[in-house]
């Protein structure tokens, strides 16, 4: 029946049977067939066949860069495959662009959100797709459709409110329901949860089983395991854009999902010893505040403290205060109010530079805008910072190129910076690797007080495992750590305490050990608002 | 651990012998360029004779691998501005056919007058364009666009010519003193559009522009001011012709043959050049601008001074501007008269663009700029073809220079909103 490769082309893969099973029930909806995608560098999608049956939720597993979104966005029509076939109902169809997909019965929620703000909920279900009267758009009927829908489906949402209102969650919802809108009866959801709290989470997949059992067939793309375990039925996995395996939930165990993704065995867990006695906190921020322009708090006197060898974790939906808080810390931003010490030391009055001096080491978040000089080779990039000192700089403010290079080569050995040379530069490098020049930098400089702001974003397992292991390592030296990240499974999975941080203010403190990833997810929503700190203790 | 001795002493009279062949080369090469500046042609046969001998000790020091990787390294930088003329010479032609003149009788006459013949007319053009060239290109380098070197060229010159001629010193002092003094006060010529740069984020360009124009018309009152006595001379738009000792050095001097307005200014421009280079590649302060020029904010966040490095390269470029005016008066001119039309600011900005802001390599541009324009009037002069078509093929070059720019920032726009994809 499939002749150009016969599948499944993948080895070691012993469930064949569902393949077979499937296709004799008659059920699929949806199968491609041997998709290539070549890009101009990166062969992203390589001989893929999936299969979807009609009424079910499949899962795409994939690391970052696996080919999970090309895929999908070939399947969407955004994409034309290289070569392969895409079968929908048993026909062979060949979109040109979304539109067609989306007369076809597709619908798809993009990684990245494409809901015009400044309109309403319901101008945005409609756009492109606007019930007319003669030429004039009938927003009454469009909202008494939408209201409809949202009904059907338990997808609550105010229609008449402006996207730039709404949370995350719910600006998702909007784009499900703009894909139900359009009579979609397979939904793409790619990596859906990404920016949702636990809770939110929770509440799609609620979403995600309604739709399932109205009939509509689901793909959900994800990286997290745990997601897939949860809530899919069958699941495909990706692996530098190969499939690499397949099979009923049911039959696997999250080790050996995580083995197929990754190609080996993976500590999912960090080791977290070295707990020992608590020593005497070095690092204090009181009090502190930073006011926007209009007068409202970006953070609204800030308490903390960490000790040495101890990782403390900022939990937190994105934009409630984390950068700032980060800016602060290095005297990046104008502080209003509070006081920062460090080793006994008062140093919100001292620059950037001097606090560095202090011992103080960041890795700040987005490591292209903020972290690295692109156009400057690795090992400049290793040094800055450190380019006005001995021994990087002879008398007379003469740099010593020699001992640059010296140091960055045994630097790029230390961090497994991947690199033919030191002196090319930092923007040949790979995401992972670029950030590892970062933490080369600031990790040797044997800080006092290090500052981590989202270490791991965008990265594939294996970086996010090495670096979590470097993390390890400096709280084993000693250095008191503070980590900020918006993924509360790298919380949980390095710090010791975990603050949580809501409109600007930390809201809670929790110890990793005795609590939820549900429990944060709570605080990180504003939910059960601000019980002092103290209670529950 | 005798033999390992003697090995070091084997290793290091090798290493002597490398060092004094190197010093040789580069003897070579100096002295080849500056016959070759001043307009003598046995300067390029020393300047070759350097070369030759500099790839020759890599080859026979360091072996053949390191010598092609050396030539494929300067090769490799030449490619891309020698595809750009290339393609520049040959549009050129086909406007000339298109439009009825002989494109190889008028390339004939263009290279012969602006390489041969008026070669001296030439390195004349160049010497103030390297300066304002260095200018626009350091500034760049910190991601500012100094696009007011005329007028800090123009303040340089009126410094020059009044400095010039009060200063009444033995002429190496005063011509010390006049750069010192001049240079100095044509960087204060950017210190308001610097200090307004940082503080409120006023940007240079039109800050710059402003002052360019201020410094412009300043220049013809200035000449009023110290101008000759208008009731006797003929010429009421000059000022005094400088007294001797604030001259420069002419090349006729110790070239018998070289033209007598030759001035040793090209000799300054070029060591400004390689000190420029020296200051961006071997100095923490040029670390510090290339990184603010790159990226503010990484900079920032490594406690680099965004503010102190701007205001830096902005008064640095300042500067060199005005050792352009300056060099212009005491060299060539050694008066200042009204000419609002020169342009060397302006110039500058195309020699930094066409040189990828690589400050030798602005040498090599503006010998070129200047070529073109002595070669035009050359080639204007002697046959039929209009002096238009070099300002068309240099427009081409430029043209396709920025077309460059705009593929890299296209290509690095793209490669973001590719980059923001996967979370
Ligand atoms: N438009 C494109 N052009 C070139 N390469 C691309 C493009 N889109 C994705 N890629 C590359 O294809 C590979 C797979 O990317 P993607 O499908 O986005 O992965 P995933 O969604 O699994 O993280 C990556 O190496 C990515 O860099
Ligand atoms: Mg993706």
């Amino acid at each position: 029946m499939i002749e150009c490769c016969p599948y499944p082309p993948y080895e070691g893969n012993e469930k064949r049977g569902i393949m077979e099973e499937a296709l004799e029930t008659g059920r699929p909806i949806l199968e491609t067939r041997c998709i290539t995608k070549q890009f101009p560098r990166v062969l992203a999608n390589d001989e893929i066949s999936i299969l979807l049956n009609k009424g079910e939720i499949l899962s795409i597993l994939g690391e970052n860069g696996a080919g999970k979104s090309t895929l999908m966005n070939i399947l969407y029509g955004l994409y034309r495959p290289t070569s392969g076939e895409i079968i929908l109902k048993g026909k062979e169809i060949s979109f040109s662009s979304p539109r067609d997909a989306i007369r076809a019965g597709l619908g798809m929620v993009h990684q990245h959100f494409m809901l015009v703000e400044t309109l309403t909920v319901t101008e945005n279900i409609i756009l492109g797709s606007e019930p007319s009267k003669g030429g004039v758009i009938d927003y009454q009927l469009a909202k008494k459709q939408v209201l409809e829908i949202s009904e059907l489906y338990g997808l609550h949402v105010d229609p008449d409110e402006k996207i730039e209102n709404l949370s995350v969650g719910l600006q998702q919802r909007v784009e499900i329901l703009k894909a139900l809108y359009r009579h979609a009866e397979i939904l793409i959801l790619d990596e859906p949860t990404a920016v949702l709290t636990p809770q939110e989470v929770e509440e799609l997949f609620r979403v995600i089983r309604a739709l399932r059992d109205k009939g509509v067939s689901i793909i959900i793309i994800t990286h997290k395991l745990e997601e897939v375990m949860a809530i899919s039925e069958r699941v495909y996995i990706l692996r530098r854009g190969k499939l690499s395996g397949e099979g009923d939930i049911k039959d696997l165990t999250k080790e050996e999902l995580a083995n197929m993704m990754v190609g080996r065995d993976v500590v999912l867990r960090v080791d977290k010893k070295g707990n020992g006695k608590k020593k005497e906190a070095v690092f204090f921020i009181e009090d502190l505040s930073v006011l926007k322009k209009g007068g409202n708090a970006l953070l609204d006197s800030v308490k903390l403290d960490v000790s040495p060898g101890e990782i403390v974790g900022i939990a937190g939906v994105d934009g409630n205060g984390q950068s700032e808080l980060s800016q602060a810390v290095m005297g990046l931003v104008k502080i209003d109010k509070g006081s920062i010490r460090l080793n006994g030391k008062e140093i919100s009055t001292l620059s950037t530079r001097e606090r560095i001096d202090e011992g103080i080491s960041f890795v700040p978040s987005d490591r292209q805008r903020d972290g690295l000089v692109l156009e400057m080779s690795i090992s400049d990039n290793i040094i800055i910072g450190r380019h006005d000192r001995k021994p990087f700089v002879r008398s007379a403010g003469r740099i010593n190129h020699r001992e640059i290079r010296k140091y960055a080569e045994k630097l790029a050995v230390d961090f497994d910076i991947r690199t033919p040379s030191v002196s090319v530069s930092a923007a040949s490098l790979s995401g992972g690797n670029q950030q590892k020049v970062i933490l080369a930098r600031e990790f040797s400089r044997s800080p006092v007080f290090l500052l981590l702001n989202q270490p791991t974003r965008g990265l594939d397992v294996g970086a996010i495992e090495y670096i979590h292991s470097r993390i390890m390592e400096m709280k084993q030296k000693g250095a008191a750590i503070l980590l900020v990240s918006l993924e509360l499974e790298e919380i949980f999975a390095l710090s010791d305490r975990i603050l949580v941080i809501y409109e600007g203010q930390i809201v809670r403190e929790l110890k990793t050990n005795e609590t939820t990833d549900y429990e944060v997810g709570l605080y990180m929503t504003g939910g059960r608002k601000k019980g002092s700190l103290n209670d529950g203790k | 651990m005798t033999g390992n001795k003697t090995g070091t002493k084997v290793r290091s009279e090798r290493e002597h012998m490398k060092k004094a062949l190197d010093l040789i080369s580069v003897l070579l090469l100096a002295a080849g360029a500056v016959y070759y500046l001043g307009g003598s042609f046995s300067g390029l046969a020393a300047l070759s004779s350097g070369a030759a001998l500099y790839l020759f000790n890599i080859y026979y020091f360091q072996g053949k691998e390191k010598t092609l990787s050396a030539v494929k390294k300067y090769l490799s930088r030449l490619i891309v501005p020698l595809i750009g003329i290339a393609a520049a010479v040959v549009s050129g032609a086909v406007i000339m056919l298109l439009t009825g003149y002989d494109p190889i009788e008028s390339y004939t006459a263009l290279f012969y007058g602006g390489f041969v013949k008026n070669w001296y007319v030439a390195v004349l053009n160049a010497t103030p364009l390297i300066f304002t060239g260095l200018s626009i290109a350091f500034a760049f380098k910190a991601g500012l666009f100094n696009i007011g070197a005329e007028g800090q060229y123009y303040i340089g010159a009126m410094a020059g010519a009044w400095l010039g001629f009060k200063l009444e010193l033995p002429p190496l002092i005063a011509i010390i003193l006049v750069y010192a003094a001049g240079s100095f006060l044509a960087s204060l010529w950017n210190f308001i559009p610097a200090l307004l740069k940082v503080k409120t984020g006023a940007h240079e360009v039109i800050t710059t522009m402003m002052f360019a124009h201020i410094a412009r018309y300043l220049s013809p009152i200035f000449i009023r001011a110290f101008g000759g006595d208008p009731a006797t001379s003929t010429h009421p738009y000059v000022t005094w012709e400088l007294p001797e000792s604030s001259w420069l050095l002419s090349f006729k001097s110790f070239i018998p043959d070289a033209n007598y307005r030759l001035h040793t200014g090209i000799l300054i421009a070029v060591a400004a050049a390689f000190f420029v280079s020296y200051v961006l590649e071997n100095t923490k302060t040029g670390f510090e601008i290339k990184a603010v020029g790159f990226n503010k904010e990484a900079a920032r966040v490594q406690g680099i001074s965004v503010g102190k490095n701007i205001f830096i390269a902005m008064m640095f470029a300042g500067a060199l501007a005005g050792m352009a005016g300056i060099t212009q008066v005491l060299g060539l001119d050694h008066k200042l008269f009204e000419n609002l039309q020169a342009g060397y600011g302006w110039n500058g900005i195309s020699v930094a663009l066409l040189a990828s802001n690589n400050p030798v390599g602005v040498i090599f541009t503006s010998l070129l700029w200047g070529a073109l324009d002595a070669g035009g009037q050359y080639m204007a002069r002697t046959t039929h073809t209009p002096n238009s078509i070099v300002e068309i093929i240099k427009g081409i070059m430029l043209f396709l220079i920025v077309a460059k720019y705009i593929y890299i920032y296209a290509a690095r726009l793209i490669k973001k909103k590719k980059g923001g994809g996967s979370v």
